[in-house]
């Protein structure tokens, strides 16, 4: 079995969108409802939030954005620049939280002190722009991981897998430039889901070209489709990156009941796919995999999605 | 929506005289494919594009035996020779929408834009209308386009929008369409959020039906049959 990390911490729910908000606390504890009813919380390595230190947070994010994301929280303001981004006093602190307990995942990682690790966070963070917040993120939690990789462990081929059901617009724009980070996304076609933008041309900038991968979904389609992407397209990508690690942006909003889009993956479509990318980070990155909650809003089927997605990180046998 | 706010304006014009080697490299160093012909008081005579260029210098030319000879008739000719006079030309005070119809039927990529009296103000080509409706469309700002079939009767969009603007989110734009059933529109709201889970619901609660959206196409007509 599988040494692996579970980033879980109360203090992330003190994040409050206020009432009626998808992004809500309710969804972290039905994640974690899911694995402690699934027997996993002995055999998983625990890890708690630390704050990210705000170098960690400048390697990605303008200064004046994450001062100025700061002063809004401490003036008591409900949102941040969209309605989308509905916040409290402790949003920032919280947001430092997420990042700072993503980092400290992957250093557990790169230390060989665990195997992989599923960081149970928010808020999420793959729409965050350099300067900008967005679709519910304020830091952008998987590129601060990524750069602290390039930082402080000097890796020369990052790999980010990106399921989530909406476009990782952050993600992309702040790598597309960089050919060391491999930003791979599949996701509901920009045409009819947030934020319109992840079309399949869309391949990179500059020295970062054919390091940036867009596999855009047509709305209705399913298991079939994930299917076909990940033997056509994300083996084939990642066989020509080899990347030293995986990054993982998890989304379980691409389930055929969550509401927020129009993807229809089941249950045993997700776990389909967490397999084949954790076989991905197997054949190339010694088993080396952290990941990262972004999206996922039917409480229904968060605590059996998370359940299986900590088991498969395990090396446990999935009832298909 | 008027074509003076969208067009070129800094215009790239040529003489009549001048030569065609002249107007192909004009057309090459400014990434363009058309070049308005002016006289000498800015008054535009004809329009010469690329395809006049390449037809004037047919490549089949170079197999026939009197090539050479056909070529010095080819260097000799003045842009004046093959521009077309007279183009269709569009006014600064029309609109994005007279010049959508105007391409769709005149089959041209682009007009200049003249005012009365026949002085060239600019030029609009069909890659100036793709950027305004993109902009119209309000798709370079993140959203989530909603795809909703409603009844053709008073009063039904303002359900709509009234159950929008209840949730607190704005519009991007929305785009009403003709539906294969005379009796119901296709409704397009570009909502400027990633938070559409209730609204959806709402919707729904309210009787609209959400569209499946690969069951619609955006230039289907009401004689199409139903798909199915």
């Amino acid at each position: 079995m599988k040494r692996t990390g579970y980033l879980y911490d109360l203090r992330f729910l003190l994040h409050d969108t206020g009432p009626y908000h998808p992004e809500c606390s309710e969804r972290l504890q039905a994640i974690h409802r899911g694995i402690e009813a699934g027997g996993l919380l002995p055999l998983v390595k625990v890890i708690g939030a630390v704050k990210a230190e705000i170098r960690r947070i400048e390697a990605v994010h303008d200064p004046s954005y994450i001062r100025r994301f700061e002063e809004l929280c401490l003036c008591g303001h409900r949102t941040f620049d969209f309605p989308d981004n509905q916040m409290c006093q402790e949003t920032y602190e919280v947001a430092l939280l997420a990042a700072g307990g993503v980092i400290e995942a992957v250093r557990q990682v790169m230390a060989g002190e665990i195997d992989n690790a599923f960081c149970a966070i928010r808020p999420p963070g793959h729409h965050a722009e350099v300067n900008q917040a967005m679709g519910f993120c304020y830091f952008n939690n998987i590129a601060i991981a990524a750069r602290y990789l390039q930082d402080e462990w000097k890796l020369a081929r990052i790999g980010i897998i990106d399921f989530d059901v909406h476009h990782g617009n952050g993600t992309q724009h702040i790598f597309e430039q960089d050919p060391t980070v491999l930003y791979y996304s599949c996701h509901e076609h920009p045409t009819f889901a947030f934020p319109g933008t992840g079309r399949s041309f869309e391949k990179g900038v500059g020295p970062g070209v054919g390091t940036t991968r867009n596999w855009p979904i047509l709305p209705g389609q399913g298991d079939d489709e994930y299917r076909k992407l990940i033997e056509t397209d994300l083996w084939p990508t990642f066989d020509a990156f080899k990347p030293e690690v995986v990054l993982v942006s998890c989304g379980f909003d691409a389930h055929e009941e969550d509401d927020m889009s129009d993807i229809r993956l089941t249950t045993g479509g997700y776990s389909y796919v967490m397999q084949q990318v954790v076989a991905i980070a197997e054949k190339y990155a010694g088993g080396r995999l952290v990941s990262v909650l972004e999206g996922g809003y039917c409480l229904a089927r968060l605590p059996e999605l998370a359940r299986n997605h900590v088991q498969i990180l395990l090396g446990e046998e999935i009832p298909g | 929506m008027f074509v003076h706010r969208s067009m070129t304006a800094k215009v790239i014009t040529i003489g009549k005289q001048a030569s065609l080697l002249e107007a192909k490299e004009l057309m090459r160093d400014n990434n363009i494919r058309h070049l308005p012909v002016v006289d000498e008081e800015q008054k535009l005579i004809g329009v010469i594009t690329d395809r006049d260029i390449r037809g004037a210098m047919p490549l089949e030319n170079v197999r026939l035996p009197d090539f050479c000879k056909k070529m010095e008739v080819v260097t000799q000719l003045k842009v004046g020779d093959i521009m077309t006079p007279d183009p269709i030309t569009i006014g600064p005070h029309d609109t994005i929408e007279d010049a959508l119809l105007m391409f769709e039927q005149k089959k041209v990529g682009a007009f200049p834009v003249v005012d009365g009296q026949g002085h060239l103000k600019g030029i609009i080509s069909v890659r100036d209308i793709l950027r305004a409706f993109t902009n119209v469309l309000g798709i370079g700002q993140p959203g989530t386009l909603l795809c909703i079939l409603m009844e053709e009767k008073v009063g039904q969009l303002k359900k709509i929008v009234d159950a929008i603007t209840e949730e607190g989110i704005s519009f991007g734009s929305v785009l009403v369409a003709r539906y294969w059933d005379e009796n119901k529109r296709a409704v397009f709201p570009y909502l400027l959020t990633n938070n559409v889970m209730r609204i959806k619901q709402k919707l729904k609660a309210l009787g609209f039906e959400l569209l499946d959206p690969m069951e619609w196409y955006i230039d289907q007509l009401p004689s199409h049959e139903p798909k199915g």
